[in-house]
Parts: structure tokens; C-alpha cells; sequence
């Protein structure tokens, strides 16, 4: 490592200088936007008039729509996240072990993850269609059911939908961050367990949940962010129809802006969201930070 | 154990396997779906039983019954009476008489009629046949009565036991499935006319199979109110079957535990990737099929009739390959301008101790978590002031500039996990450091640093919200905006938005799979997700 010299201790933050600057236009620069604006009067065609303090907030915060939002961002972020995580780690075990077509099996999980959000949620927009939907077609087909199911009944159902896809596309990062963490467990340790006359739950709570939760902890906490940060999905399925009754905060802050034009609450519900995220990310950075010093 | 107990034991599990061979064959001679078919119906309106009007429509219906008697019909004549009070308050009622047959067929009924649940059946059937030729032979081999040849192959001969058993088993719910498709489905679509391409070879095997010969006219009409049910008498061959496979895994292992597990792993991930693969399978077929059958409800396959190549040359009038371009242009302009600021950034973290180091690791820990939707309207304003909206050039610097931060963060790892005495070597001869990061870290860091890039092409080929919103004109639309002009708000051609998705999903699926290894070991340091 070279030590600092004096004399030309400028060349790291040369070497530095082409990321912070793209990260500085393209990054900081929005944040300081949405800031300025989220406190500023704002008319419906965009014109940028002067400081009004939290009047967009308060106009927020007194839309009809926005505890129902709230709400369901809660719950889009806790199932999609709790359920994802879940099946993903059970997942991980299995590929864990060593089978015939162990590596087909991985590459198969690997598929949603690399499939474009909106190509996803459109394939399952089409899956769950009543009329004709391939859901419906398979099953008459197989003879599983007699009659035509209609998967979309009410906007709770297609909510449930919309959460199942987002838990779908989430399963193979966790399932690989989780397998990561896998690796690196020694295996003398089961023999060692196993010596001891440990059974197959107390060697999963003992020994490999203790072990993985570093990976659990970095996996949960970034998909926290992404998951709260996901908008094709809910976009593509219902648009938050009917009335923001299936909207989280990022797609109805996008239609608050784009569609209804409401751009004061939009930017203060960027700046809402924007905040709720910097706590996410704090916290990730401390557990991160703790895992470099740890080792 | 001694040769003496094992050789015991094989002989009872083989035993155990030829009797539930023989089990399976006897449930096949129960009933096991009983048709009721109508063949004629007659309906006699404005009369009270016992009256002229129906004695006489009694008397034509029985003779039209002992016609289809002398045929060779076992035919039943029932009638329901509905009765009706018209405006004028006097009552009367509708006769309705009916010749229908019942049919009770056994499972080898099926065998040879044509029908698939025959072809399945007798694939079932060859099945049990083998394994236990196959379980039968590989005792005889260990007992060294079994020509020279297939002595060795003892150990193979039971696994295909147990297979052939086991693929037996899985045949039943097929089989039964195949019945319910054949006859509820398929029937109903036919007989209310919904579908009528293939109706009349349909209805000819049904009628052979359930009329024999003796029908000699169109069945079709005793067709139309065909009902039926499956008795469990099939199902319970499930039972027999599944002794076969544990006697066969017992021949073969000695034990039974640890095979059922490892049963129950493969059965898991079979499920899991059959639910993982779905969604594929659907875009497959839906992509290849024609307008018609992608909107019809009454559709009768699982593959498409016809692949409909055409529409592949149909979206390629309609712009995709131009969205196509604009995406690889994106994702590589996006990529090359993250590496040319990233490895920079990263080797300075890597290789150099400066004042404010773990600020900006900091920083780029955070900059992880902004996603650019929650700062679209921000972007959208910058865009606009940098003249930069609808713009390529615009959306490669913003994928790039919200990727920096995984950029850094992994090639960081890759270059701190290699040592830095190759590097002080070349300095020595005279590199300076550019040459040194360019001839002797780069090349080493090669995987890692194609990682990186095949993960930030990914990344940006996906994006989808910003593009969105940024691009207005259809010149400049990445393919993940482009397929969204299929699904307008009344119509959705889901055929063409199908195939553009197909191409727009195989090369990155594809790349993904080929950094998969990589990318699992670079996972939880650098937190990474598309």
C-alpha cells in the first residue's frame, strides 16, 4: 500500500475525481432538486415559484389517499420481504446439498432475477387474466379445475398477486446471498454436532442461522430498500387502480406527478420517501461497516 | 449382515414387488369410471301423467328403447315431470323421457382404443412389467443365476426397478387427469359447439370406446349429455405402486430412510423449478401463438396449434429491433462509463491511504440505497436544465452514475483480494502507475472486472421507470419501454408483447448464468440486486 506522500497527495482524490463527479451530477444533484423543490410553490405546469415551508408536506399528508398508501407500502415491504427471505433461505438449504442437477436447479433459480421487472410483471398480468388467462387454460387443461377461476375478484386479490410476484423476483437474491453464506461454514462442525448427538433442527438453529446472519441481515436490509423502491410491478398489474387502493408511496408518487399533476405533494412525498429510506440505509451501513471491522 | 440374510431379505422385497404387481393388475379390473350417456330425449309438453298424451309418447319412447335394445344397447328409459300453471291458472305438465345407458368400464377397457388415457395406460402398464423383470433379474444376478452378460449389471437392473415403478406411479394422476380433459373438457367445448375442429374423430373414438361396433351410426348425439365420474378404484393402484418403489429401493439399498428423503429433496426441487419456469413457459407458447388463440378461453392446448413464426417478422416491423439497438447502446454506453470511473475509484480505495477514504466509502454504501425512482421528479428537472431528456446519452450516464456505487464496491474486493507485489515488480521496471494498472492488475482482476460489467449491462438493459419517463420519442425507446406499445388501454396484442419480451430476456438470462459462480462470492460483501 503506498504510504501518504506529501508532495503529491492529491493523486488519490485524482483517481477519485471522474466517480464523484458522474455521482455528483447525476446522484447528488436530484437529491439537492427534490429537496428545493419539495419546500418551494409549484404550479400545476411546473413553474418553480418561492418558499412556502411545509405547506406540500401538510398537502401530503392530507390527501385522502394517503394512509391507504402508507399502509400498503407497509404491508408490500413486510410480506414481500418476511415471505421472500423465508422461502428464499429455505431454498438456499436445498441447493446447498449435493444432488444430481444441482447446478440445472441454480441456473433455473437464477431466471427471474435476471428477467426485466416489467417483462415479469406483464408475463403474470396475462397469467391471472379471467377471460383467458394461461393460469386458467393450464389448469382446465390438467383437468384440476372444471370451470374458469377468476384470479383478479377484487383489489385485495390482485394486491396478494402483485406481493407474490414481488416475492418471486425476490427469492433468488436472497436464496444466492444465503448460499454465500453457506459456503463458508466449515463442515467439521456437523461432524462435530453430530458427534455430540445433535438432531437436524439443532444443528440448523445452532449452528447454521448463526452462521448465515450476516449474509441475512445485508440480504433483508437491501431488499427492504428495493422492495419499497419497486414500482413496475404495481404499475404494470393495476396502476394503483382502483381509486390508490393498490398504490405504495413510489407509484403514487409518480401519478400524483405525472397524471394528476399534483407536483408540491409529489416532491414532498419524495423527500417522505427519501427519508424513510436514509433510515433503511443507516442502518445497513452500521451492520455493514461492524462485518468489515469484524473481519 | 450375512449373505444368508440378505439374501432373505431381497427375496421378500422381490416377492412384495411381484404381489403388488399383481394388485395393481386386479384394481385395474374394478370399475373405474362410470359413463352415463343420453342417447335420446323426448319432451311431451301440456299433458298430466297417465292422460292420452303421454301414454302415447310413453309408448313411442319404448318402442325407440327396444329399438336401441335390439342393437345391442343397455339402455334405461326414465322421465322427470316438471309441472307449469299457464295465465289462465289451469296446470299442466312437460313430460321429459329419457333413453340413457349406463357404462361401467374397468381400467383395461381403455387398453387400444385410441384414446391418450390408452396410450398412457398401457405406458403404465409396460412400466410395472418391466420393473419387475428388472427387480426379478437383478436378484437372480446376485444369486449368479443370470447369464454372464448381465451379471455385473445387477446394480442397474434394480435402479431401473425402482424408476419403472416409479414412473408408473406418476402415470395414475396423469391417467386420471387425461380422463377428466378427455371427457369433461373436451366433450363440453364439442358438444356446445365452442370448438369444432376435430370433433368428428373425437366423437368416433369416444363412440367406439363406449358403444363398441354396435352403434353403427353417428354417435354424436348420445354424446352430447355424456357425464361421468371416476371411481377411487383407480386411485388406490397409487398404494401397490408405491410398495413397488419402496421394495424396489430396498432391493437396491438395503434400506429405505434415507432413499425417501432424498425422494422428498428431488420432489422439492422438482416443484421449485417448475414454479420458477412457468412464467418462461408462458411467454414461450404465448409468443408463438396466434392473436386468436392468445385471447381464447376455450383454448385446448398447453402448446400452441401452430407456431406462428410470423409474428417474430411482425415485431420487427413495429420497431423492435430498433428498441432492441437502443437498449444494447444504453446498457453498453451505461457500462463503459461506469468502468471508466469506477476502476479509477477503485483502485484508489484498493491500493492508496488518503484523508476522507472512509467518507466516501460511506457515501458509496449509501448512494447503493437511492433508487432513481424515488428521485425521478429530480432527475426529470436535471435532465431538462442539462438538455439531456429523450436522450440515449442521458439514460447511459444515469444507469451508469446509479451503478457506481456496486462498480466500485466489487471491484474494490477483486482488487484488494489480489496482492499488490506484482504491481510494485512492474513499478520497479520502470511502469509508472497507470502501466501497472493496466498491464499487471487489470488482467488479473479479469474475472471480477467481467462480473461487474455484465451486471451493470444487466442492470440497465432492465431498467424500465426512468426510461419511462424520460423518453418520448419512439426513436429513442429501450426495449423495456417498447413492449409496452403493445398493451394499449382496450387491446393487448400479447402475442407480440410476448415475442419482443423473448428477445429481450434470452441474452440476459444467458449472461446472468454465465457470472452466477461469480457473482455468489462478490454477494454479501457488495450487496447487489437488478
Amino acid at each position: 500500500m503506498n504510504t501518504l506522500n506529501n508532495k503529491r497527495w492529491w493523486e488519490p482524490y485524482l483517481w477519485l475525481l471522474p466517480s464523484i463527479v458522474l455521482m455528483a451530477i447525476f446522484v447528488v444533484f436530484p437529491i439537492a432538486i427534490v429537496f428545493r423543490l419539495s419546500f418551494s410553490e409549484i404550479s400545476k405546469s411546473g413553474i418553480v415559484g418561492g418558499f412556502i415551508g411545509f405547506r406540500n408536506f401538510k398537502e401530503a399528508i392530507g390527501l385522502p389517499a394517503f394512509k391507504t398508501v402508507m399502509i400498503n407500502t407497509f404491508w408490500w415491504v413486510l410480506s414481500v420481504v418476511g415471505l421472500s427471505t423465508l422461502i428464499g433461505f429455505a431454498l438456499a438449504l436445498v441447493l446447498n446439498k449435493k444432488f444430481h442437477g444441482r447446478k440445472i436447479a441454480r441456473a433455473i433459480v437464477v431466471f427471474p432475477w435476471a428477467t426485466s421487472l416489467v417483462i415479469q410483471a406483464s408475463v403474470w398480468n396475462y397469467i391471472i387474466k379471467y377471460e383467458y388467462g394461461n393460469l386458467n387454460n393450464v389448469l382446465l387443461n390438467l383437468g384440476i379445475i372444471k370451470q374458469a377461476v377468476n384470479w383478479r375478484s377484487s383489489y385485495q386479490v390482485e394486491f396478494i398477486w402483485e406481493c407474490w410476484v414481488g416475492i418471486f423476483v425476490t427469492i433468488p437474491f436472497v436464496t444466492f446471498c444465503v448460499l454465500s453464506g453457506l459456503q463458508s461454514i466449515d463442515g467439521t462442525l456437523y461432524e462435530a454436532a453430530t458427534v455430540d448427538g445433535a438432531g437436524g433442527w439443532a444443528k440448523l438453529w445452532k449452528i447454521t442461522l448463526p452462521l448465515v446472519r450476516p449474509s441475512l441481515t445485508v440480504s433483508t436490509v437491501l431488499n427492504i430498500i428495493y422492495v419499497f423502491n419497486s414500482f413496475p410491478i404495481i404499475y404494470t398489474m393495476t396502476k394503483g387502480a382502483p381509486a390508490n387502493k393498490t398504490d405504495t408511496l413510489i407509484t403514487y408518487l409518480y401519478m400524483l406527478n405525472f397524471y394528476d399533476r399534483k407536483k408540491g405533494p409529489a416532491t414532498a412525498l419524495s423527500v417522505i420517501g427519501f427519508v424513510i429510506l436514509c433510515i433503511c440505509a443507516g442502518i445497513y451501513m452500521i451492520t455493514v461497516m461492524r462485518k468489515e471491522d469484524d473481519t | 449382515m450375512t449373505p444368508d440374510v440378505t439374501r432373505s431379505r431381497n427375496r421378500t422385497a422381490l416377492r412384495l414387488l411381484i404381489a403388488a404387481a399383481v394388485a395393481v393388475c386386479v384394481l385395474l379390473s374394478l370399475t373405474c369410471t362410470v359413463f352415463r350417456a343420453g342417447i335420446y330425449t323426448k319432451k311431451s309438453a301440456n299433458t298430466a301423467v297417465g292422460d292420452e298424451k303421454y301414454l302415447a309418447a310413453r309408448a313411442e319412447v319404448d318402442t325407440v328403447a327396444e329399438e336401441y335394445r335390439t342393437k345391442g344397447f343397455d339402455v334405461a328409459v326414465s322421465e322427470t315431470v316438471t309441472e307449469r300453471t299457464n295465465s289462465k291458472g289451469e296446470t299442466s305438465s312437460l313430460v321429459t323421457f329419457s333413453i340413457s345407458q349406463e357404462l361401467e368400464k374397468n381400467g383395461w377397457s381403455f387398453l387400444g382404443t385410441g384414446l391418450p388415457s390408452s396410450v398412457i395406460l398401457t405406458v403404465l402398464l409396460s412400466c410395472v412389467l418391466l420393473s419387475v423383470a428388472c427387480a426379478a433379474a437383478g436378484v437372480l444376478g446376485s444369486m449368479g443365476e443370470l447369464p454372464r452378460y448381465l451379471g455385473p449389471r445387477e446394480k442397474i437392473l434394480r435402479s431401473a426397478a425402482g424408476l419403472f415403478a416409479l414412473i408408473a406411479l406418476l402415470l395414475v394422476p396423469v391417467f386420471v387427469m387425461s380422463n377428466t380433459v378427455i371427457f369433461s373438457r373436451k366433450l363440453g367445448l364439442y358438444s356446445a359447439g365452442t370448438v369444432t375442429e376435430g370433433a368428428e374423430a373425437f366423437y368416433r373414438k369416444v363412440g367406439d370406446y363406449l358403444f363398441g361396433n354396435a352403434a353403427g351410426t353417428d354417435p354424436s348425439g348420445a354424446l352430447k349429455g355424456l357425464t361421468f365420474r371416476n371411481t377411487p378404484a383407480f386411485w388406490l393402484t397409487m398404494i401397490p405402486l408405491f410398495a413397488m418403489v419402496l421394495a424396489a429401493v430396498q432391493l437396491r439399498h438395503g434400506t429405505i430412510g434415507n432413499t425417501l428423503l432424498r425422494g422428498l429433496l428431488y420432489a422439492f426441487v422438482l416443484l421449485v423449478s417448475v414454479v420458477f419456469l412457468y412464467p418462461y413457459y408462458v411467454m414461450l407458447v404465448s409468443a408463438f401463438r396466434s392473436n386468436a388463440e392468445t385471447n381464447d378461453m376455450y383454448f385446448l392446448h398447453l402448446l400452441p396449434t401452430k407456431w406462428v413464426w410470423s409474428n417474430l417478422t411482425d415485431i420487427v416491423k413495429r420497431g423492435v429491433p430498433r428498441y432492441l439497438l437502443n437498449s444494447a447502446m444504453i446498457a453498453g454506453g451505461a457500462t463503459l462509463i461506469a468502468m471508466l470511473c469506477g476502476i479509477p475509484a477503485a483502485y484508489a480505495m484498493a491500493r492508496m491511504n488518503f484523508k476522507g477514504k472512509n467518507a466516501f466509502l460511506g457515501f458509496v454504501i449509501m448512494s447503493q440505497m437511492f433508487s432513481p425512482v424515488v428521485l425521478l421528479i429530480g432527475i426529470v428537472q436535471l435532465m431538462s436544465t442539462l438538455k439531456l431528456n429523450d436522450s440515449i446519452l442521458g439514460l447511459m450516464f444515469i444507469n451508469a452514475a446509479f451503478n457506481q456505487a456496486f462498480a466500485i464496491w466489487l471491484l474494490r474486493g477483486t482488487f484488494v483480494s489480489i496482492s499488490p507485489e506484482m504491481e510494485q515488480a512492474a513499478k520497479i521496471d520502470g511502469c509508472n502507475t497507470v502501466q501497472s494498472l493496466l498491464r499487471v492488475l487489470l488482467p488479473m482482476a479479469a474475472p471480477g472486472i467481467v462480473t461487474t460489467l455484465i451486471f451493470i449491462f444487466i442492470n440497465a438493459w432492465n431498467e424500465y421507470t426512468i426510461s419511462t419517463v424520460l423518453i418520448s420519442t419512439a426513436g429513442n425507446r429501450p426495449i423495456t419501454v417498447g413492449i409496452t406499445q403493445f398493451s394499449s388501454f382496450n387491446m393487448i396484442e400479447w402475442q407480440y408483447l410476448f415475442a419482443a419480451s423473448l428477445l429481450a430476456t434470452i441474452p440476459v438470462v444467458i449472461l446472468f448464468m454465465c457470472i452466477e459462480k461469480h457473482l455468489v462470492s462478490g454477494l454479501t460483501s457488495g450487496g447487489v440486486k437488478g
